[in-house]
């Protein structure tokens, strides 16, 4: 089946479309109501380019990647053998569920007195921020997976004389891997997120940075747009690549696609 | 009843009791309605931040509630001074206590304010850690200051010392932080000093962490740093409410120097009922020395003002020479100079 008749030029043509569209609503917007301070999308446009000139449109780009990478990295690092070990052991799993549960909807904007207090301020602080948002999704996803394993297939393991540790590395994690790649999606779209609470921690850099510091700036909410804007691209480019892991041949039975 | 009748039934007074509690809790009527009264009776908001820059704000709001002719303005509490700009260029509030450069900087982007008062002057300090290793300003050479905001008297301060001591200031790294963030962030060493308005001096003394290195008043006589801005369509449309705001600022100016027993009394209520800050943290700010905060006197002065504006230009937050006449109005404050003292007195009220 050609999927629902879409032609492969549409799947580009229409939503840049949409995007001029709203482009231009904006602008419209911007024009009739005669405001002087909210920036029409040239204004953003110039601001963007001024951050080129000064050199800093890569480096806050690249700095706020690298915090989040930081962070990302180390939740997942930590947080999905947790998922395994609360999997695994279900009395485990019982203690620690309340503890994880009410840590959970904690704000990361709550977290940044005590961030300050334990780490100072700086990049130590921001990256603590950002692993305390993409933790607890990645734990929980990891621990529901393991817990939803059919019993049968862990039987079958058995039966074939499987130890537990071979178990858990050619039966459990396979059986897995597609939900643990939809936690660490969810968690790098937190991640990002929480870029500009984790940028408030007296960091002077980084993309989250530019929007309170043009916000302290005064009048450039040209600036303030713009790091908004750059923001949501460079969060949409994450996500088209952790799609692209969807296709990868071991988690693919996973997801439903057409071929 | 079906159990979706039993869900909507139970939605609907969920929400009808937290509602009808958030009214009658929450809700300050007064300032609600003064949206639908005819504008010449309109009440101006005006915004403050808890800090003793600005405690002529709640003092005024506190006594002229008990005074016969009622409540001058609104104040409105707010956090930071980015949160105070952008409603002041939104016109949500009509008159604020903001920070010297930060009142010039926006007069130079065109947003329409005025300066019309001080706020008060002196009362901001660099404060160290008591065992760290800053013993004399000469020792900032590679440190972190903490400041609140780089449209502030605080920073330019920093610079002024540095330039005493011959350290080029980018020698010395400065971050901007929110005021009640600052004392916090001195104890755990995430910066080795903060300049900072008081009473967050005064936390990091009574703390017992803090050492002030200096007063501001020691490098820079007659500093004052935060001002009463008003937005210029109220100048021209409601002169006779500007002045009656300026008016009740001076009187409590004037009222706070009376004596330790009414700085004593300020401390007491504004803590309480306005800052939510302890009592005893304002009555050290306010009265370990007296003089440490002074509230007279507040007309804005050429002399002082150029001299905030050309440290500006110099340290690169103001890309043009402003002219005073520009960005302060003093007929308000000429007004206001005779009057006297608010007729209160602490423990007795209003005396006529």
């Amino acid at each position: 089946m050609k999927g629902d008749s879409i032609r492969s030029w549409e799947r580009y043509v229409w939503p840049l479309l949409a995007v001029v569209l709203l482009l231009l609503f904006w602008d419209a917007a911007v024009r009739w109501s005669g405001t002087h301070v909210f920036p029409s999308p040239g204004k953003v446009q110039r601001g963007l380019l001024e951050l080129l000139q000064k050199g800093l449109f890569f480096q806050y780009v690249g700095d706020s990647l690298f915090r989040v990478a930081s962070g990302y990295l180390l939740a997942a690092g930590l947080g999905i053998p947790a998922g395994l070990l609360l999997g695994w052991y279900p009395s485990a799993a019982y203690t620690a569920n309340p503890a994880i549960q009410m840590m959970r909807p904690i704000s990361p904007l709550a977290w940044i007195p005590l961030a300050v207090i334990w780490f100072g301020t700086g990049d130590a602080a921001a990256i603590f921020l950002i692993f305390l948002s993409s933790f607890f999704p990645i734990v929980v996803s990891t621990m529901t997976g393991v817990r939803n394993v059919p019993p049968m297939y862990r039987q079958a393991g058995r039966n074939f004389g499987l130890t537990s540790a071979a178990l858990l590395r050619r039966v459990i994690l396979p059986a897995i891997l597609p939900q643990i790649l939809v936690g660490l999606r969810i968690a790098l779209g937190v991640a990002w997120l929480v870029i500009v609470a984790a940028e408030m921690l007296a960091v002077t850099s980084g993309l989250g940075y530019l929007v309170l510091d043009s916000r302290n700036a005064g009048q450039r909410y040209d600036l303030v747009v713009a790091g908004m804007l750059l923001i949501g691209v460079v969060g949409l480019m994450m996500d088209i690549l952790m799609r692209r892991l969807e296709r990868w041949k071991s988690v693919r039975w996973g997801f439903r696609y057409e071929t | 009843m079906k159990l979706s009748a039993r869900i909507a039934l139970a939605v609907l007074l969920w929400t009808g009791t937290i509602s009808a509690m958030h009214m009658s809790l929450n809700v300050d009527w007064s300032a609600l309605m003064n949206d639908y009264v005819p504008e010449q009776q309109r009440k101006f908001n005006v915004a403050f931040i808890p800090v003793t820059c600005h405690l002529t704000c709640p003092v005024t709001d506190y006594i002229s509630r008990q005074s016969p002719a009622g409540n001058i303005f609104l104040p409105r509490k707010f956090q930071g001074f980015p949160e105070i700009k952008e409603a002041l260029i939104a016109n949500k509030i009509q008159a604020a206590f903001i920070v010297a450069p930060m009142a010039i900087a926006l007069r130079a982007q065109d947003v329409p304010i005025k300066i019309v008062y001080l706020g008060h002057r002196y009362g901001s300090a660099v404060v160290v850690r008591k065992d760290g290793p800053v013993k004399t300003p000469a020792d900032l050479r590679g440190r972190t200051i903490a400041i609140p905001s780089r449209f502030s008297d605080e920073r330019l301060l920093v610079f002024r010392v540095l330039k005493a001591y011959g350290i080029p200031p980018e020698e010395v790294k400065m971050v901007e932080m929110p005021p009640p963030d600052v004392a916090g962030a001195l104890a755990v060493n995430a910066v080795d000093a903060f300049s900072m308005g008081e009473p967050f001096p005064s936390q990091a003394e009574m703390g017992g962490f803090g050492r002030v290195l200096f007063h501001a008043r020691e490098y820079w006589p007659d500093y004052m740093s935060c001002v009463l801005v008003v937005r210029q369509d109220m100048i021209d449309r409601r002169p006779d409410a500007v002045q009656a705001l300026v008016d009740g600022i001076a009187r409590s100016g004037l009222w706070l120097e009376k004596g330790l027993p009414y700085r004593e009394s300020a401390a007491d209520f504004v803590g309480r009922f306005y800052y939510l800050q302890d009592p005893a943290l304002l009555r050290w700010a306010l009265t370990n020395p007296l003089d440490r905060v002074l509230y007279t006197p507040l007309t804005p002065f050429k002399k002082d003002f150029d001299i905030v504006r050309d440290l500006m230009i110099e340290t690169g937050v103001l890309d043009r020479k402003i002219e005073f006449e520009q960005y302060v109005d003093v007929r308000f404050a000429e007004k206001a100079s005779s009057l006297n003292a608010w007729p209160y007195e602490p423990g007795i009220g209003w005396v006529q």
